[in-house]
């Protein structure tokens, strides 16, 4: 562990102390006296509830519903320390609804279960899912987050998120759709070379798919090798990953056996999304990649190969998942974005099509801003990209025929512009106010 | 795949894939369970069980070919149960398709020939054994119209 590291573990725990959490429920509406309670509360609160029993879809108008997301997760796969279990999650989950709400202006509760199995998750969430606007999965253990992403869009008519899948394939789509652009390279011609099919490259390859990449171009490499459709291990993969088996079926065309040396020969892309760097993807086998090589080094929080490595190997465009290099492959950047402009709409469905939708309009933010080899995709400091990308994809919802109100494209950015104004206007004030202490010195 | 893949007898020259199919087969059957583990030298072995099977005018061993290429192996034999009525029934021992030529109604049309082979030979029945956790094969089977009759139960030895 880095000097670094170890400065904001230390800090992170001693402030987590301070602060006790980083979340909390405050109320969002006045109380003039306490008379105010027989409006909010008893009796006043049954007629809002008789109103819901005759049309639960009142809920969404009549209750916060419509702006808050549950963050589940069993803890399985928590960060990069592994199968920590639901107590130790707690703190990343009440970091990422603090993101959602400072980003994306959404309430989202932190809800860690104690859950032996998938169906045991997938139980919890629908049963829970009366009292939310949508739920973001996090952080669980694959092949089990497949099952669960797919089996909840079908059984709940709110959206349903994985974070680690859609989050980082929607930001890589996003990038590598920019970058190719740059390289003036076509997503349908490249050949491109994901490694490391975890959560994010096991979507990654879905969207780029359905985004127009040839299948047949698309390797992907797993800790066996390359995956093809006659690999040894093709009867396993149906019985215990199906969607590995799938993508095998369909991708790697030409059948390329063996590791990231035997498929990364004269690639376009090199899309890794595998274990921590330095050296887990070498000079020697970018310098094997095409002219004008894109290579992504998602990997925290060291990437498989350093920039400056990649660069002198040959590559001309390098992104990571890091802040403090150009091109920051950053999920942050789409899920609060893709769960205000859905909770907006009041949508029954993120689809993988309002994904795509969500990647190409942070594509498009770039692309206006001038795109470049060191500029493929927004930064979070660019915050006009959330209500951006929300209105493309509520209207995106809208026109599948998923979203329970209709609103113009102005109506969704003035609310989600307003939306998520409001709630750093309102830390800030809080702040500014003391009520939210500021962080002591050290 | 191609639209030329055809069902036919399997020849001498076939033998070295089919017993890649065939020992891809029985290494799926040992993920099911442990008592079904395959030997180490599963090759040998299946290679010595498919020629003695080719050899065998009681037996049926199909391929299907596609492209030049073996890419599904069948293989049946005939059986006199003695106690009970038909006496001679064909017993599918192994089918294996590779993964693309799956879900396209190859394996339906593997097992039908295998059927009219084994008819012609006297079976009245056909039945078939796989691993009882073998959920996809089941589901294979009962939509060809098969069920269960008998079930095999194991233990280890104490």
């Amino acid at each position: 562990m880095s000097e670094r590291t170890e400065k904001y573990y230390d800090m992170a725990i001693s402030l987590s102390k301070f602060y006790g959490g980083k979340i909390q429920v405050i109320p969002k509406v006045p109380v003039r006296s306490l008379d105010d309670f027989s409006i909010w509360y008893t009796p006043g609160v049954a007629g809002v509830s008789n109103t819901i029993a005759k049309d639960p879809d009142k809920s969404f108008e009549l209750t916060s519903r419509w702006n808050t997301i549950a963050i589940i997760t069993n803890g399985t796969r928590v960060l990069g320390l592994g199968n920590i279990g639901p107590e130790a999650a707690l703190p990343v989950m009440e970091g990422k609804a603090m993101i959602f709400k400072y980003l994306g202006g959404v309430d989202a509760f932190p809800l860690v279960v104690r859950a032996k199995t998938k169906e045991e998750v997938a139980d919890v969430a629908e049963r829970v899912s009366p009292a939310f606007g949508g739920i973001n999965l996090e952080d669980i253990a694959q092949p089990d987050c497949f099952y669960l992403l797919d089996r909840l869009r079908e059984t709940l008519d709110i959206p349903v998120w994985h974070d680690d899948q859609l989050g980082t394939a929607a930001a890589t789509l996003a990038g590598l759709v920019n970058a190719l652009k740059v390289v003036g390279k076509k997503l349908s011609d490249v050949k491109i070379v994901m490694f490391g099919a975890g959560a994010a490259n096991i979507a990654g390859a879905r969207l780029i798919m359905a985004a127009g990449g040839d299948p047949k171009k698309i390797i992907l490499i797993d800790s066996k090798g390359a995956l093809y459709s006659e690999r040894e291990d093709m009867d396993k993969l149906q019985l215990v990953h199906p969607w590995k088996y799938e993508l095998a079926l369909k991708t790697n065309g030409e059948k390329v056996a063996g590791g990231l040396d035997e498929a990364i020969v004269g690639a376009d892309v090199l899309i890794a999304a595998s274990t921590p760097g330095p050296g887990v993807v070498k000079k020697e086998q970018v310098k094997k990649m095409a002219k004008d090589a894109i290579v992504f080094a998602e990997a925290n929080p060291v990437p498989e190969i350093w920039p400056w490595e990649a660069k002198e190997a040959g590559a001309r465009i390098v992104a990571t998942g890091r802040s403090d290099f150009p091109n920051q492959i950053n999920n942050s950047l789409v899920f609060p974005a893709v769960f205000r402009g859905t909770l907006d709409v009041r949508a029954k469905k993120i689809l993988d099509e309002m994904v795509i939708t969500a990647a190409l309009e942070l594509a498009k933010f770039a692309e206006e801003r001038g795109l470049s080899e060191e500029y493929i995709i927004p930064t979070m400091e660019e915050w006009e990209v959330y209500p951006r990308v929300a209105t493309a994809v509520g209207l995106k919802a809208i026109e599948m025929g998923l979203a329970r109100i209709k609103l113009s494209k102005d109506e969704i950015y003035d609310h989600a512009y307003k939306m998520i104004r409001l709630s750093r206007d309102t830390l800030a004030t809080l702040v500014k106010n003391n009520l939210i202490s500021p962080v002591p010195a050290e | 795949m191609t639209n030329s893949a055809s069902i036919r007898a399997a020849k001498n020259e076939d033998l070295e894939r089919m017993v890649d199919l065939v020992s891809r087969l029985k290494r799926l059957n040992g993920e099911f369970d442990p008592l079904l583990t395959p030997v180490d030298d599963l090759e040998n072995e299946v290679a010595k069980y498919l020629q003695g099977m080719m050899k065998d005018s009681n037996s049926v061993v199909l391929v299907l070919e596609d492209g030049g290429k073996v890419q599904g192996v069948l293989t049946a034999k005939l059986i006199d149960r003695c106690f009970y009525k038909p006496r001679l029934v064909g017993q599918i021992a192994d089918v294996y398709l590779m993964p693309e030529y799956r879900r396209r109604g190859m394996g339906y049309k593997l097992i039908a020939e295998a059927e009219k082979l084994l008819k012609s030979k006297g079976a009245e029945m056909i039945f078939a054994e796989f691993p009882a956790k073998n959920v996809i094969a089941e589901g294979f089977y009962r939509k060809m119209g098969f069920r269960e009759i008998t079930e095999i139960f194991a233990k280890e030895t104490q």
